[in-house]
C-alpha cells in the first residue's frame, strides 16, 4: 500500500522534475514547448517491479500503450530530423552545427523547386513539433487521478486561462482600489498600447491550448480580455496580456507606391496593369499634367451607358481632387459594364497613388478605393436553386 | 388633394405665362440682370445677361452671341412647332422655365451664314446636319426655321420623318398608284402642320394653282384656286391626303421658280428615306421599303437641285434608321448609296459637343431657372466629367439633381 | 469564400485628420453604388435598392431620377406662383425626400408576443435603422398602392411631396401606429415579463 502510494508520488514528483527538466534543457524540444507549454513531452517512467503487478484498467493500459507510442515515434522522428539536417548541411557544403532553421529552408527550395501555389503544399523540412499538432500530456496518474483540478471541466487549461484572466482582474480592481486611497493615479505614459494588436483568434488560441473551443466560449475569453485591458491599471498586468495579443500589421506601410515614369512629350506618367474585377482585366495609365481627358478602349467616357459605371470612374479622381489635372487611358476586356468600370476605377485609384501625398493615399484606403475587390459570384448549390435560395418549404 | 389643385394650378400656369407670368418673370429678371430693362406689359423685355441676349431675330445673331440664350416669343413657338419640331423632353422644359430658350451655337451660325450669302436664283443647295446622338441637330434645325419664318420664307417642314416609316397611325393602298402605300392621317396631319406654319404668308402671297387636280369622279379642285384651299382640301378629304401632299409640293417647286415666293425646307431624320425597309405592312404581311410609300416621293422631289428660290436643310441621324444599330453618324454611312447619290452635291455642316463657353452658359442658366439644386464646389467637373460635353447627356444628368 | 474576414472595416468616405487608430485595421473595398460625387446620396441609394425588382437596378435608378425630376418641376412651378413665400419653398428633391422620410420615421411599433396563450401587440421601440427601412417602405407601398394608369415616378413623387409637408397616407399611416402603441401601453411591461 504504501509502496504504491509512494509509486504514485514518486510519479507526481517525477512528472514536474521531468516536466522542469526538459523546460530547462536547450534544444530542439525548446522551440516547440514555447508554441505549447500546456503540452510537455509525454513520459511514463518505469515504475518498481511490485506496484507492475497493480491492475490497471484496460482504458488506462490503452491509454498508456498509444502514450507510449507516441513517444518513441516523435522521438524516432526527432533523430531522424537530426540525421537529416545533418545530411543537408553536408549537402549544401555548410558547417552541420551552425545549420539554422531558415537555411534549411533555403536549402530545400533549392533541391525541391514547386510550382505550388499554396505554399503550404510546397516540399519543407522542419522539426517533428512543428509538424505534428501537439498533444496533451498525461493527464491522469496511474490510478486514473487528475492532476489538473479542473480535469472534469473537459477543457482545463481553458478554464483556467478564464481564472487567470479574473484573478488578474481582481487583482487590479484591488490596486485601483488603495491607489485611490492614497490618492494617486494610473501612470498615463505607461497605458497598454492596444492600437496595433488584436486579440488571438480562435483558431490560434486553440493551438495554443491544445483544446478545442466553442465560439460562445471563445467569446467569454475575449469579453474577459476586453475588460481586463480596458481597466486603467491593466499595463501591471502587460506581460500576461501581452501573450494572448497578436499584433496586426500596419496596412497604411503596406504596399509600395511606384515613382512615375516619363514618356516622350515629357509627362509624368503610370500604368497600372492586370486591374481585376469580377472577370474584367483592364490596363490602366494616369498622365499627370492633364486636361481631365479620359479614354477607355479608343472611345471616351460615352462607352458606359449607364450613368453607374460613368460616376465609378469619377469617384477617385473626385476624391483626391485630380479632377481635371489628369488624363487617363484604359483598355479592358471581359467582365460586363459594371466589372469592367470597377476593374479601371481600381486601376486609377493604384495609379494616383504615385501623384497624391501620404495623407491622400490613407483617406484613399479607408475610403475603400485601394482594396482589390476579391468577390466572386457565388456558387450554385445543390438542393437549393441558387446560392443561397431554398427551394419552397412545402409542409406536406 | 394638395395634389389636385396644383394639377389645376399647372395649367392655369401655362395660361398665364403667355401675358401675366411674362411681365413677371420679366420682373423677377430685372431684379437679377444687372442692365433693369423696363418691363412692359405685353412681351417680355430682352435681358442682357451673360448668358443671355436681347437680340430676338436670329437674322441678327452674329459670333458675338455664341454661347448665349435668346428666347422665342411663345405665338411665334405655337406656329412653327406646334405639329412637332422641338424634342420632347425640350416641351416639358419650356413649360417648366415658362420661355422658350435657344442657344446660338456655331453650326446654326455657319447655316444662317450660308443662307443669308445664298444666291437664290441658283439651283437648290442642300445642307446636311450630322452628328453623334443628342449634339444639338434637331434645336440648330429649330433655330434656323425661326429665321426662316421672320424672313418671310415659306416653310416646308417635316419634324421626324421616321416618325411616318415606324409608327404611321394608319395605312391604306393607294387609289392612285398602283402597288403603293400611303397613310392618310399622317399626310393629313401634317398639312394640318404646314397650314399652322404658313397661314399667314399664303394669304398675304395668294398663291394658286396652275393645273387642275381631279382627285375623283366627283372632285376635282380647278386650276387657278389657291394653295389654302389645296390644303384644306386635304386635311377634310382624308382619303387623298397624301396625293394632296404630292401636288402641293409640285406646286410649290414650280412657284418657287417663278419666283412668287422663297421656300425653306427642313426634314429632320432625312436618312430614314433610305433605309431598305419600314415598319409598315403591304396587304400580304411583308414589309415595305421607303420607295413604295406615297409620301416619299414628294419630299424626294423637293430635294432635288432643279429648282430654285429656296434652301434645303437635312438632317441625317443614327436613331433615325428603322430598324439596327448604326455604327456611324456619317452622311455617307446614313444615306448609303441610294441617298448619297440622290443627294450629291450637298454642304455637310458638322453640329459637334458643348465648348467650354457653351457649357459654363448653359450650367448658369439653369441654375438661373433654379433647374440645378446641388451646387457644391466642383460641382460643374463632375457635370463636365460625366457627360463628356454632350448637351442631351448633360440634360439627362441633371434631371434628378 | 469571397466574403471578407470579420475584422475588415467598412469604408467610410469622410476625409478626417485623427487616423492613427485606423491604420492597422484592413478595409472592405468601396461597392459598385458608392462614391462622392453630386449624384451620390446615402438615403438616395437605399431607396434606389429598395424600388428594384429582379436586379433591375438601372431601371430603379431611372424611375428614382424621373421622380426627383417630377419633384422640380412641381416645386419650379410653385415658386412660380408663389411670389412672397419664395424663401420657403425648397426645390431640391433630395433634402425633401430626407424631409419626408424623417416625418414618416415611426418611433415604436408593435409586435406580437405571446403571453399565457394571447397574442398581445405590445408596443416596442424600433432602432434607427430599422426606422428608415419602415418609412421608405412605406412611401413605396403608397406609391404602388394607387391605380394603375398612373406610372410609379410621379405617384412616388406626389407622395415624398405630401410626406415632406406632414400630410399624405404615409404620416397618417405612421400617426395611426403610434396610436394605436399609445392605446396598447398597458401591455408594455410584456415585453420583460
Amino acid at each position: 500500500m504504501s509502496l504504491r502510494v509512494l509509486s504514485v508520488n514518486l510519479l507526481k514528483n517525477n512528472r514536474n522534475f521531468i516536466q522542469n527538466a526538459v523546460r530547462n534543457s536547450k534544444g530542439p524540444g525548446v522551440q516547440a514547448l514555447a508554441l505549447a507549454p500546456y503540452a510537455t513531452q509525454v513520459t511514463v517512467q518505469a515504475t518498481p517491479a511490485a506496484v507492475q503487478k497493480q491492475k490497471v484498467s484496460k482504458a488506462m493500459k490503452a491509454y498508456l500503450e498509444r502514450a507510449k507510442e507516441h513517444d518513441d515515434f516523435m522521438k524516432t522522428q526527432d533523430l531522424e530530423f537530426q540525421i537529416g539536417k545533418r545530411h543537408l548541411a553536408n549537402m549544401m557544403g555548410a558547417d552541420a552545427e551552425t545549420f539554422t532553421q531558415e537555411d534549411i529552408d533555403e536549402a530545400i527550395a533549392y533541391l525541391f523547386p514547386s510550382g505550388l501555389f499554396d505554399k503550404r503544399a510546397r516540399p519543407a523540412m522542419r522539426s517533428p513539433e512543428e509538424v505534428f499538432p501537439a498533444r496533451k500530456a498525461a493527464e491522469f496518474d496511474e490510478t486514473g487521478r487528475p492532476f489538473h483540478s479542473m480535469f472534469y471541466t473537459g477543457k482545463p487549461n481553458f478554464f483556467q486561462l478564464l481564472h487567470d484572466i479574473v484573478e488578474e482582474t481582481n487583482k487590479l480592481y484591488d490596486l485601483e482600489e488603495r491607489m485611490l486611497r492614497r490618492g494617486n493615479k494610473p501612470d498615463e505614459n505607461q497605458k497598454l498600447e492596444t492600437a496595433g494588436f488584436q486579440l488571438l483568434p480562435k483558431d490560434q488560441l486553440e493551438r495554443v491550448l491544445v483544446e478545442h473551443i466553442a465560439d460562445i466560449e471563445y467569446q467569454n475569453f475575449t469579453n474577459a480580455m476586453d475588460r481586463l485591458i480596458s481597466l486603467p491599471y491593466s499595463y501591471k498586468s502587460k506581460a500576461f496580456i501581452e501573450r494572448y495579443l497578436k499584433p496586426l500589421i500596419d496596412q497604411s506601410k503596406q504596399l509600395e507606391v511606384p515613382k512615375p515614369k516619363i514618356d516622350d512629350q515629357g509627362r509624368q506618367y503610370i500604368t497600372t496593369y492586370e486591374c481585376l474585377r469580377k472577370t474584367a482585366r483592364a490596363d490602366v495609365t494616369v498622365r499627370l499634367p492633364g486636361t481631365g481627358k479620359i479614354t477607355i478602349n479608343g472611345q471616351d467616357i460615352s462607352y458606359f451607358s449607364s450613368e453607374e459605371c460613368k460616376e465609378q470612374l469619377l469617384f477617385p479622381l473626385n476624391y483626391s481632387e485630380m479632377l481635371g489635372k489628369v488624363d487617363v487611358e484604359a483598355n479592358v476586356e471581359g467582365g460586363g459594364p459594371s466589372g469592367q468600370a470597377g476593374a479601371i476605377r481600381w486601376g486609377i485609384a493604384m495609379s494616383l497613388r504615385s501623384f497624391v501625398d501620404q495623407e491622400m493615399i490613407e483617406s484613399m484606403r479607408l475610403a475603400g478605393l485601394l482594396t482589390r475587390d476579391y468577390r466572386r459570384r457565388e456558387r450554385k448549390k445543390y438542393g437549393q436553386e441558387g446560392a443561397r435560395r431554398k427551394y419552397t418549404w412545402k409542409k406536406r | 388633394m394638395f395634389r389636385k389643385q396644383f394639377g389645376n394650378l399647372s395649367r392655369v400656369s401655362t395660361h398665364l405665362s403667355r401675358n401675366v407670368l411674362a411681365a413677371r418673370v420679366a420682373s423677377r429678371e430685372a431684379e437679377m440682370s444687372t442692365n433693369a430693362a423696363p418691363a412692359e406689359a405685353a412681351t417680355a423685355p430682352p435681358v442682357v445677361n451673360e448668358f443671355r441676349t436681347g437680340v430676338g431675330n436670329p437674322g441678327e445673331h452674329s459670333e458675338v452671341q455664341i454661347g448665349k440664350f435668346y428666347t422665342i416669343p411663345m405665338q411665334e413657338k405655337k406656329q412653327i412647332f406646334s405639329g412637332g419640331g422641338l424634342p420632347k423632353q425640350y416641351e416639358q422644359q419650356i413649360k417648366t422655365f415658362t420661355e422658350a430658350c435657344l442657344m446660338v451655337r456655331s453650326p446654326a451660325l455657319e447655316l444662317l451664314n450660308y443662307i443669308k450669302r445664298a444666291d437664290l436664283s441658283k439651283p437648290v443647295v442642300r445642307y446636311v446636319l450630322y452628328g453623334d446622338n443628342g449634339v444639338g441637330k434637331t434645336l440648330s434645325m429649330a433655330h434656323v426655321l425661326h429665321y426662316g419664318m421672320l424672313n418671310d420664307f415659306l416653310l416646308v417642314h417635316v419634324p421626324w420623318a421616321p416618325n411616318w416609316m415606324k409608327r404611321p397611325k394608319e395605312s391604306a393602298n393607294s387609289a392612285s398608284q398602283e402597288g403603293f402605300i400611303d397613310l392618310p392621317f399622317d399626310a393629313a396631319a401634317w398639312l394640318v402642320h404646314f397650314k399652322t406654319q404658313n397661314s399667314k404668308l399664303l394669304e398675304r402671297l395668294q398663291l394658286k394653282t396652275s393645273k387642275e387636280y381631279v382627285w375623283s369622279k366627283r372632285e376635282s379642285t380647278p386650276a387657278g384656286s389657291s394653295l389654302i384651299e389645296l390644303v384644306e382640301h386635304g386635311i377634310a378629304r382624308i382619303k387623298y391626303a397624301s396625293e394632296t401632299t404630292a401636288a402641293l409640293i409640285s406646286e410649290l417647286k414650280q412657284l418657287a421658280t417663278a419666283g412668287q415666293c422663297k421656300i425653306m425646307v427642313a426634314i429632320d431624320g432625312y436618312n430614314a428615306f433610305f433605309h431598305p425597309i419600314t415598319r409598315i405592312f403591304s396587304d400580304n404581311k411583308q414589309r415595305v421599303s421607303p420607295d413604295r410609300i406615297t409620301l416619299t416621293q414628294p419630299f424626294l422631289d423637293i430635294t432635288n437641285y432643279d429648282w430654285t428660290n429656296g434652301v434645303c436643310i437635312l438632317s441625317v441621324d443614327k436613331i433615325a434608321m428603322t430598324e439596327g444599330y448604326m455604327e456611324s453618324y456619317l452622311p455617307r454611312y446614313l444615306l448609303g448609296k441610294e441617298g448619297f447619290e440622290h443627294l450629291d452635291p450637298f454642304v455637310p455642316v458638322h453640329v459637334g459637343n458643348y465648348t467650354e463657353k457653351e457649357f459654363t452658359s448653359y450650367i448658369k442658366y439653369y441654375l438661373d431657372r433654379h433647374w440645378i439644386s446641388k451646387t457644391q464646389p466642383g460641382f460643374e467637373e463632375q457635370l463636365k466629367f460625366m457627360s463628356n460635353m454632350n448637351p442631351y447627356t448633360l440634360m439627362q444628368l441633371v434631371r434628378g439633381l | 469564400m469571397s466574403m471578407y474576414p470579420s475584422h475588415f472595416a467598412e469604408p467610410s468616405l469622410k476625409k478626417e485628420t485623427n487616423r492613427s487608430s485606423a491604420s492597422h485595421i484592413p478595409v472592405k473595398a468601396a461597392t459598385n453604388d458608392l462614391s462622392d460625387s453630386i449624384f451620390y446620396g446615402e438615403l438616395k441609394n437605399k431607396l434606389i435598392k429598395y424600388i428594384t425588382k429582379k436586379g433591375n437596378k438601372s431601371l430603379a435608378r431611372e424611375l428614382l431620377t424621373e421622380t426627383f425630376e417630377t419633384i422640380k418641376r412641381t416645386q419650379i412651378e410653385r415658386l412660380i406662383l408663389a411670389g412672397t413665400e419664395k424663401e420657403n419653398i425648397i426645390i431640391d428633391s433630395e433634402q425633401l425626400l430626407k424631409n419626408a422620410i424623417e416625418n414618416a420615421r415611426p418611433l415604436l411599433q408593435l409586435s406580437a408576443i405571446k403571453r399565457g396563450g394571447v397574442k398581445y401587440q405590445v408596443p416596442v421601440p424600433v432602432t434607427e435603422k430599422k426606422s428608415y427601412f419602415l418609412a421608405m417602405k412605406w412611401l413605396l407601398d403608397a406609391a404602388r398602392e394607387k391605380d394603375r394608369k398612373v406610372h410609379l415616378p410621379e405617384k412616388l413623387a406626389w407622395e415624398i411631396l405630401d410626406a415632406a409637408c406632414g400630410q399624405g397616407r404615409v404620416i397618417k399611416k405612421k400617426n395611426d401606429l403610434h396610436r394605436q402603441c399609445e392605446s396598447n401601453r398597458a401591455y408594455a411591461h410584456y415585453r420583460w415579463s
